[in-house]
């Protein structure tokens, strides 16, 4: 049930960034509210519920951006398998931290979808590296509005938490 | 075997969470498959909750730029009513001042066609148009800047008067509209002779002492004639109309309306210069004749 819901939480986060994004800066700019919630499953979910809901939160991106279907379920994954690593490598603490993880995890996202794209599709209608400012705006963007994410992640683990009755009880 | 599986069990979920999307991405990305009917179910449900939140966030966008965001409009539409005030004042002013500055444009052209005489230009600054025929204007020019009386007075379009009394700094100028005012005119077309005659209207003078045997219509111009030693001739005095012509009598009748709207007149011109009219002579008396 848990990655069900973080994936139904996903579903509500990417109406709510479209929403947004609609009013603020008119497409100018983006955010990926969506590499904040694949890096806290990477830093907090298990293996498999964490990598499951990975795969629902990129399945999720591939239907809402009409990307190539499996390109952004599969970044997703990879995503979360390198957050994984990372938190296994360094110890993430704090808001500020799990922002920083979270912007590169929305530049690895982008950078990702711009590789595979550039791989499968015609030369002339290929993405440049005129993509790049935006990436890197929309990695900050992300990194800004992460602690929020969390926030909202965390909450909806602490519904699915139950506290496990001690010897004495 | 089943043991191994068993103990790579999530890293084997991961490779296939990753290999099965990648080999779908493979598979389609050259051409684009068509949306699954799962995909269809799955954006069917979040349909009306992307629907919900975009209602909800624009519901507060609107209500912050409805409500809150105005909170200073009050002051700003206030702010901007005594500018938009202020602007209206300072248009009107320049329409004002480009309507004056057209109207002594018209003056100076008219007094730079005629170098040989000198002008004085004044601005009335007083008026005196009574319904028993007092019809004078006060100017703020006076002995002291050369005028003088019996001075014509005129502005571009044609006569308004001529000067009835001076002081140093201001002189009252009898408008040709005036009851005691006379003036001998031309017709333009025909050279005819008579005389305009103010009637005490600001709208309408007299045409006398034109003779019955003169070729006169409604519609002609009288001028200046310059036999009355006060106006040089040819200045535009008004049009003939009205005119009746009785089967007996020396003269014919008529009344003439001025070229100038001596009620809207602002600045003039003075002439200062002492003209005498050619014709005003007999023509035995003219300089260079023989007897």
């Amino acid at each position: 049930m848990k990655p069900l819901a973080h994936v139904v939480f996903a579903l509500l986060l990417a109406g709510l960034q479209a929403a947004v994004l609609r009013w603020v800066g008119g497409g100018a700019f983006s955010v990926s509210l969506l590499a904040a919630c694949i890096v806290y499953l990477g830093l907090q979910g298990g293996n498999v519920d964490g990598s499951v809901a990975s795969a629902g939160v990129g399945y999720v991106l591939d239907l809402m951006t009409g990307s190539p279907k499996g390109l952004m379920t599969f970044l997703a994954v990879a995503v979360f398998v390198l957050a994984r690593g990372a938190g296994a490598a360094v110890d993430v603490r704090g808001r500020a931290g799990f922002a920083a993880l979270s912007g590169l995890g929305a530049l690895t996202l982008s950078l990702g979808a711009l590789l595979l794209t550039r791989l499968t599709s015609a030369p002339e209608v290929q993405p440049g590296a005129a993509l790049l400012p935006r990436m890197l705006l929309e990695a900050l963007l992300t990194a800004a509005a992460a602690p929020l994410v969390a926030a909202g992640m965390r909450r909806i683990d602490g519904l699915f938490h139950r506290e496990e009755p001690g010897l004495l009880r | 075997m089943f043991a191994l599986l068993k103990r790579y069990r999530e890293l084997i979920l991961v490779a296939v969470l990753l290999l099965v999307p990648l080999g779908v991405f493979f598979a389609h990305a050259k051409q684009p498959s068509e949306r699954t009917r799962l995909d269809r179910v799955v954006l069917w449900i979040t349909y009306p909750v992307q629907r919900v939140v975009a209602w909800g966030v624009t519901g507060v966008l609107d209500g912050w730029r409805g409500y809150v965001a105005l909170r200073h409009a009050q002051e700003r539409a206030a702010d901007l009513s005594r500018q938009v005030n202020l602007l209206q004042m300072e248009k009107q002013q320049l329409v004002s001042e480009r309507a004056e500055a057209e109207r002594i444009r018209k003056l100076l052209a008219f007094a730079q066609a005629t170098p040989e005489r000198t002008y004085v230009g004044g601005r009335v600054i007083g008026v005196r148009l009574g319904t028993a025929g007092l019809q004078i204007v006060t100017l703020d020019r006076g002995a002291a800047d050369g005028v003088d009386r019996a001075m014509p007075a005129v502005v571009a379009e044609g006569v308004v008067g001529r000067v009835h009394s001076v002081t140093d700094h201001t002189a009252d100028v009898l408008l040709l509209t005036d009851r005691n005012s006379s003036i001998a005119v031309r017709v333009d077309r025909t050279r005819a002779r008579a005389n305009v005659r103010g009637t005490g209207k600001p709208d309408g003078c007299k045409l006398d002492y034109a003779l019955r045997t003169e070729d006169m219509i409604e519609g002609d111009q009288v001028v200046t004639s310059g036999t009355d030693g006060v106006f040089p001739p040819g200045l535009p005095v008004g049009r003939v109309t009205h005119l009746q012509r009785s089967a007996n009598g020396l003269f014919q009748e008529a009344q003439v309306i001025p070229a100038v709207d001596v009620t809207r007149v602002e600045e003039l011109l003075v002439i200062t210069s002492a003209e005498r009219a050619v014709e005003a002579q007999p023509s035995a008396y003219a300089p260079g004749s023989q007897r």
